[in-house]
């Protein structure tokens, strides 16, 4: 009995440590609801943290595709979100037009990108960070100009 | 449970409790309304544009001086390379843009070009370090104005680099030792568009 104690409070101990661990540097958030047809509905919540780590998972010679594909706009994305960090509270580009709206803003050091228009509805939520990160990842694979 | 292990049980779920709850315990300190007013001596390029149509559309942008120094290096694309851009009419129709800046640089404050017609009133101005600008547009119903108000540190910085291109890196860098100044002002039946500069992350107006 006291053997199960100990091992279901380490498990438990460490299953908490390493959510809290998982947790700490954000989530990344996607929500897409549509409302027109049959109402397209996407929501994907993942810990930030496990994206970076997720990508030397992938096979190599598709990192290289991706690398080599974003290798034109990569350093430019690296700058941004690595300058971005420096702001992490702030308002960057409105647009209203008619019922279409956009929102790009920076809080708690992530970036938020609201779209809405009519039927549909996107909110993108990811730590500046994880942008950094993994832009900074990809431009390391780019090849050499 | 051992009396050991019941002593340190609540220590362990504390310490598990503190890394669990971290984030959000750091998310409710810092959700608190931002002020509008930047750290210091950061400066910010605004952009608002309103329109009076039926859509009623409004753009705002704020750009950080320093992110749009930093980021501009890294794009290129087209004729913008290394935060320079290659525009290859320095020299049009025969007039030399620099040579007319290097004159107005050193010529003392005063106004320098001045059209009063029937159409329209145009007037270009040196004034305290600025190049002003000034258009009225006399023909449409609600008489549109174009000011245009350029400090010639920027102006001089822009020109700074080769023969047909201009420097927008180090004219940023000119512009955010400026204080704060509106650059554009466009009113017109459509549209009411400012560009200016302040030390606010936010559009107050």
């Amino acid at each position: 009995m006291v053997l199960l104690a100990k091992v279901a409070l380490g498990f438990g101990a460490t299953v908490a440590l390493a959510g809290a661990y998982t947790f700490r540097e954000g989530l990344l958030r996607v929500d897409v609801d549509g409302t027109r047809g049959s109402g397209q509905h996407v929501h994907v919540w993942l810990p930030a943290a496990v994206i970076p780590m997720a990508m030397h998972f992938v096979p190599r010679r598709r990192m290289l595709r991706a690398g080599e594909q974003s290798a034109k706009f990569m350093p430019l994305v690296h700058a941004v979100a690595k300058e971005l960090q420096k702001y992490p509270e702030a308002e960057l580009v409105e647009v209203h037009d008619g019922l279409q709206y956009v929102h790009i803003r920076t809080h708690n050091g992530n970036l938020l990108i609201d779209a809405e228009e009519p039927g549909q509805t996107v909110h993108v939520s990811c730590p500046l960070a994880t942008i950094d990160d993994v832009s900074h990842q990809l431009a390391a694979l780019a090849p050499a100009s | 449970m051992t009396s050991r292990t019941r002593h340190l049980f609540p220590l362990i779920a504390f310490l598990a409790a503190c890394f669990l709850y971290a984030p959000l315990g750091t998310q409710a300190q810092t959700s608190s309304t931002p002020s509008s007013t930047s750290a210091h001596g950061e400066r910010w390029l605004h952009v608002r544009v309103i329109s009076t149509n039926s859509k009623g559309e409004t753009v705002r942008v704020n750009v950080p001086l320093e992110l749009a120094e930093k980021v501009l290096p890294a794009i290129d694309h087209d004729r913008l390379h290394k935060g320079k851009v290659r525009i290859g009419c320095m020299d049009c129709d025969g007039v030399d843009v620099r040579t007319i800046f290097e004159a107005v640089r050193s010529a003392k404050d005063g106004e320098f070009v001045t059209v009063d017609s029937n159409d329209e009133d145009i007037s270009v101005t040196k004034k305290d370090g600025q190049l002003l600008v000034h258009v009225h547009d006399k023909n449409k119903p609600k008489h549109s104005q174009v000011e245009v108000k350029v400090p010639m540190k920027v102006v001089e910085a822009l020109l700074s680099g080769s023969k047909d291109e201009l420097d927008i890196a180090a004219g940023l860098h000119a512009l955010a030792g400026q204080g704060d100044v509106e650059l554009v002002s466009v009113k017109d039946d459509d549209n009411t568009i400012r560009v200016w500069l302040d030390s606010k992350n936010v559009t107050t107006d």
